[in-house]
């Protein structure tokens, strides 16, 4: 069978790149070890948090799935970091896992253009010069030919877990690894890494005390991820919180050299962020205690996750520590928690596009880069599966920048300064964020993305009245002034008086619904998270327009492009480290040069200096 | 692979010796055919001084006698071959071998182009590369060594400790950036580490003053009536100085200007002399002439014939200088002068008191204005060029702005601008988020030859 383009994997990553290309009007075949896994997921069951959540509802914004997916299978939602600032805000969602993966199977079923299939490649096709892909091979021999294949291997390329001193070749608990492919890309001349990550174990809800348990709620408001709908009016469950005690670690403390990671079976390297309780007990002495989040994992069973405790710790181990914990002291444990150990290639071996350098048409995203994370994974799958569609057609790439998506950043770090531990995003990580704020993605994204075909003639046109209502809404507030008549009805405005609405909502005491309060016929037909997004874009317009400074100046960087052939061995003032790293990461301008870790300033500055003398000479 | 440029060092004007400097590929060869020792040249170590005679390959004639630094790469200033030619300064002589590099297949340098070539081969950060051009223009001792330490870095290595605790203050931000608050509760902010920081930021923003009176000079003025003695005392203080600079016709007609060196501060002093009084109204002249020399000077000298006395003009335009002005009394050694008024410095120009005392009542007013006379008591950190003062201040704002933030209660999200935007400019100072434009401008500001 030939199709346009072959996605390996059916993780987050997989669903957004197989799904992209079909929407983009190209046959895409998708190629999974076992469909009843499809969108599992593995780790926790939550999608968004800070940062994330931005990424998820950018997702959406470009026409991506998970937003869609998590909306329809959520049992508990929050916005993180209320007290911090909108900027750094950012919802998340409990998903219930067995519903999540049946909704994100329905909806690959649901899409024309696009074919499941269940067996495992092992093996790239690719041209006799070595330099285009062709297709792939499976494990029960069968051939695909397609000129775009997305790898998304996920845990999965040679995995192998851990519990104490039982290992065996898996990608997850009881799924078998996927071995063979890494031959391939070795062969093609890939950087390989190992990465480990781990997950903590499940418990009964029934064995926990939850007198000694203090619940979390979830907001009163669902605010949904996706432009698609306009609400989430369900019953949500909740989460629970205890500590993990002296004793818990002195239980972990006594066995540490029964821990993989410590007696040198795992050698992959871990999240530092996301540390296992073995690593948090070694490395934080000081703590006598540790948060738990106990998480459901769904509405079909009493299975309980135990977030904060990842462990590779023996069975027997895991069982002692997790007695230690108030509310846990009868916890039956029917899952354990392991380490997983897995293959993944340097990203900074990848275009922006995420095509690989090495060979045009394959495309590599999630987990497989070395990230972490389902809604890192899902972002690049998306970039891949655009680029790929694009590429077909013969486009340009599709290319977000740092100031415009965490997408983009996360995208450019990975090619950029490539990563020595499981990437994950962080709103740090983003020099933009005033203007990356979750609420405000569709306004950054969706027009690009309509462009291209990633969204229905409908969704284009509820989009522009979502435009035009919150541009009209803007233009009427800086019509109406805070007159005598208005300080007459809400005589604390007083500080504002003489100013329009607009002005008025800069001074932090003033909020838009109470302006509406006094105006209602300016905000009658518009919906609330709208009037929401107009106060803040707003109050934050002062903060947005100095990043927009920032912004312009660190453009000129960026515009500064580099020849992809730049002969870097012919500039004596780069450090010999530099030297190599450019030459490695062949950076397409100097804003991206500048980012690769280990280069100094000054050879930024050398680069910018003969990039601007050639200009000036051509 | 670089081309071979050349460019004469030293200004062109009669002098005992001049400098021409070269410096790319194949220079070393190039020069060394042109005088009657090739061989020895062309084998010579770097690091050495060759005596030879440069001839023109043309007639065989002798042009000059000569040294020859010699240089080897990566050793030189540019970190390509270069050679350094001390020749005799006069003006036809050096034309003649100037065109005799030029005939050669050398390229006349671009402005700035030897320091851009050091900074590209990794010779110099930004701030070294603009305290060169300083160190070339400075025009005392102490103005030389305010260059020279910063040639040596110590701007970037202030700046470098700076932005080091600038990313420690952010590190505390991120963290409830990155974690949510039922993880990672508040953290109290340390709004006196944010104090201390801005304050030395601004301290050595604040050295820019001393940094520009150390490169510019201070500008001192001339002023007062027809008569009143200007042009003597002009020509006295020139005398005072033993090592006076120029003396040469300002660029406005009328106005003179002598460079000094008053014990290390590099003064200039402008000569108003040529303004003559009209039939305006007294009044009106008085305002008009204090209005062009408050402009543009740091410090006038307002004179007052001895003999005439105070009148309303001098009384009128004394006021409008306010604190800018010194009285001067003069003529006191003419039997007609009257004792100098308090506030005015008396000072004769032919015998009696001289300008001793006129020259210590400057110093004590230079002091007096804040305008450090010492590079000394800044730890010889002193910030000369407007572009680094400008991000010192930018970064001092940003971090006002954030103690301003911290005390209204701003969101974290938007305190975290603050301390990115400081951290951004720093980074500008030595170079490292710079723009293209930026280093344009660093360079377009040298002179050829350096």
């Amino acid at each position: 069978m030939d199709v346009d383009a072959i996605v390996i994997g059916g993780g987050h990553a997989g669903i957004e790149a197989a799904m992209a290309i079909a929407r983009m009007d190209f046959d895409v075949l998708l190629i999974t070890q076992n469909l009843d896994t499809i969108g599992k997921l593995s780790c926790n069951p939550a999608i968004g948090g800070l940062a994330k959540g931005n990424m998820v509802r950018e997702i959406d914004a470009l026409g991506g799935q998970m937003g869609n997916i998590v909306d329809d299978t959520m049992i508990q939602f929050r916005v993180l970091n209320r007290s911090r600032g909108p900027a750094v805000q950012a919802p998340r969602a409990q998903a219930d896992k067995l519903a999540y993966q049946v909704k994100a199977k329905q909806v690959l079923e649901a899409e024309p253009r696009l074919v499941l299939f269940q067996d495992t490649v092992v093996e790239l096709l690719y041209s006799s010069d070595g330099r285009q892909v062709a297709g792939v091979v499976t494990e029960r021999g069968k051939r695909f030919a397609a000129s775009k294949v997305v790898l998304t291997t996920g845990t999965f390329l040679n995995g192998r877990i851990f519990i104490g001193e039982y290992t065996s070749s898996n990608g997850r608990i009881a799924e078998p690894a996927a071995t063979g492919l890494e031959c391939s890309l070795i062969e093609l001349g890939f950087r390989m890494g190992r990465m480990k990550t781990g997950t903590p174990a499940r418990v009964m809800r029934r064995s926990l005390d939850m007198d000694k348990l203090a619940p979390q709620f979830g907001d009163r408001e669902i605010i949904p991820f996706s432009h698609r709908r306009r609400s989430v009016d369900r019953g949500q469950v909740e989460c629970y919180i205890t500590y993990t005690t002296p004793q818990t670690h002195a239980v972990i403390s006594n066995n540490m050299h029964r821990s993989p990671l410590y007696s040198g079976l795992i050698v992959g390297s871990g999240p530092r962020y996301c540390p296992s309780i073995e690593d948090k007990v070694v490395k934080f002495p000081d703590r006598d205690r540790h948060q738990i989040f106990i998480e459901p994992e769904g509405l079909s069973t009493d299975e309980m996750y135990l977030n904060g405790i990842s462990t590779s710790m023996p069975e027997d181990v895991q069982e002692a520590f997790i007695h230690t914990i108030p509310g846990l002291e009868q916890a039956e444990i029917v899952r354990p928690g392991y380490a997983v150990e897995y293959d993944h290639i340097d990203p900074s071996q990848l275009y922006p596009t995420l095509e690989a350098k090495m060979l045009r048409g394959l495309y590599i995203a999630g987990q497989t880069n070395g990230t972490s994370g389902y809604e890192e994974a899902a972002g690049q799958g998306l970039v891949a599966g655009i680029n790929a569609a694009l590429a077909l057609r013969g486009a340009e790439p599709f290319i977000l920048t740092r100031a415009e998506a965490y997408i983009g950043v996360m995208v450019d770090d990975l090619v950029t300064i490539g990563t020595k531990e499981p990437y994950r995003m962080f709103t740090s990580r983003a020099e933009h964020r005033m203007n990356l704020r979750h609420d405000s993605s569709d306004i950054r994204l969706f027009e690009r993305a309509y462009r291209i075909g990633m969204h229905s003639e409908t969704e284009w046109q509820d989009f522009q009245h979502k435009r035009d209502t919150i541009a009209a809404l803007k233009t009427e507030l800086g019509r109406h002034t805070i007159d005598a008549a208005t300080l007459r009805r809400d005589p604390e405005l007083h500080s504002a008086a003489g100013k329009t609405f607009y002005d008025a909502l800069k001074q932090p005491e003033v909020g838009l619904e109470r302006l509406l309060g006094l105006r209602p016929e300016l905000g009658s037909d518009v919906r609330t998270d709208w009037i929401r997004q107009v106060e803040i874009d707003i109050k934050y317009e002062g903060y947005v327009a100095r990043e927009e400074r920032m912004v312009n100046r660190f453009k000129k960087l960026e515009n500064l492009r580099i020849p992809r052939d730049f002969d870097y061995n012919a500039v004596p003032g780069l450090s010999n480290e530099a030297r190599e790293k450019f030459a490695a990461v062949r950076p397409l301008s100097v804003g991206q040069a500048s980012r690769i870790p280990g280069v100094r300033s000054s050879d930024v500055s050398v680069l910018v200096v003969l990039l601007d003398r050639k200009r000036r000479a051509a | 692979m670089s081309e071979p440029i050349f460019a004469l060092a030293t200004p062109m004007a009669p002098a005992a010796l001049a400098v021409v400097r070269t410096a790319g590929d194949r220079c070393i060869d190039i020069v060394a055919g042109l005088t009657d020792r090739a061989a020895a040249i062309r084998n010579s170590h770097g690091g050495r001084l060759r005596r030879a005679t440069l001839l023109d390959p043309a007639t065989g004639a002798a042009v000059d006698d000569v040294m020859l630094g010699i240089y080897r790469a990566p050793a030189s200033y540019t970190g390509e071959d270069a050679v350094e030619i001390f020749c005799h300064g006069s003006l036809p002589g050096i034309q003649r071998i100037l065109d005799l590099l030029r005939k050669a297949g050398l390229r006349d340098a671009d402005p700035g182009e030897f320091t851009e070539r050091a900074f590209i081969a990794g010779k110099l950060d930004l701030t070294r590369a603009e305290a060169v051009n300083e160190v070339v223009n400075a025009h005392t001792r102490a103005a030389q060594q305010l260059a020279l330490s910063r040639l040596s870095g110590s701007v970037a290595q202030e700046i470098d400790a700076a932005k080091g605790d600038l990313a420690t203050l952010m590190a505390h931000f991120t963290v409830q950036l990155d974690y949510p608050e039922d993880e990672i509760g508040p953290l109290p902010l340390p709004v006196e580490r944010i104090e201390a920081l801005r304050s030395r930021l601004a301290g050595l923003a604040a050295t820019y003053r001393t940094g520009a009176l150390f490169r510019d000079g201070v500008r001192i003025a001339l002023a007062g009536r027809t008569n009143a003695g200007k042009s003597s005392l002009f020509n006295a203080l020139l005398r005072e100085d033993r090592a006076i600079v120029s003396a040469t016709p300002g660029t406005t007609r009328d106005v003179l200007e002598a460079r000094l060196d008053l014990d290390g501060i590099p003064v200039r002093v402008f000569d108003t002399a040529g303004v003559r009084e009209t039939d305006e109204s007294i009044e009106s002249e008085g305002i008009r002439r204090a209005g062009s020399v408050r402009e543009s000077a740091d410090l006038v000298l307002y004179l007052v014939d001895g003999a005439a006395g105070v009148d309303a003009i001098d009384r009128s335009t004394l006021k409008q200088l306010g604190s800018k002005a010194i009285g001067v009394w003069t003529k006191v050694d003419l039997e007609l002068a009257g004792p100098a008024p308090t506030d005015f410095v008396a000072v004769s120009t032919t015998a009696g008191p001289g300008v001793r005392g006129l020259v210590a009542a400057i110093k004590d007013r230079i002091a007096a204005t804040g305008v450090a006379v010492d590079a000394a008591e800044h730890g010889g950190v002193i910030v000369d060029s407007a572009r680094q003062r400008d991000l010192l201040l930018r970064a001092v704002d940003s971090l006002q702005s954030l103690t301003a933030g911290i005390a209204a209660q701003v969101t974290v999200d938007a305190l975290s601008l603050d301390l990115q935007d400081a951290l951004g400019a720093l980074g500008e100072i030595t170079g490292e988020v710079s723009s293209a434009d930026i280093l344009n401008q660093v360079f377009s500001n040298f002179c050829v030859g350096k």
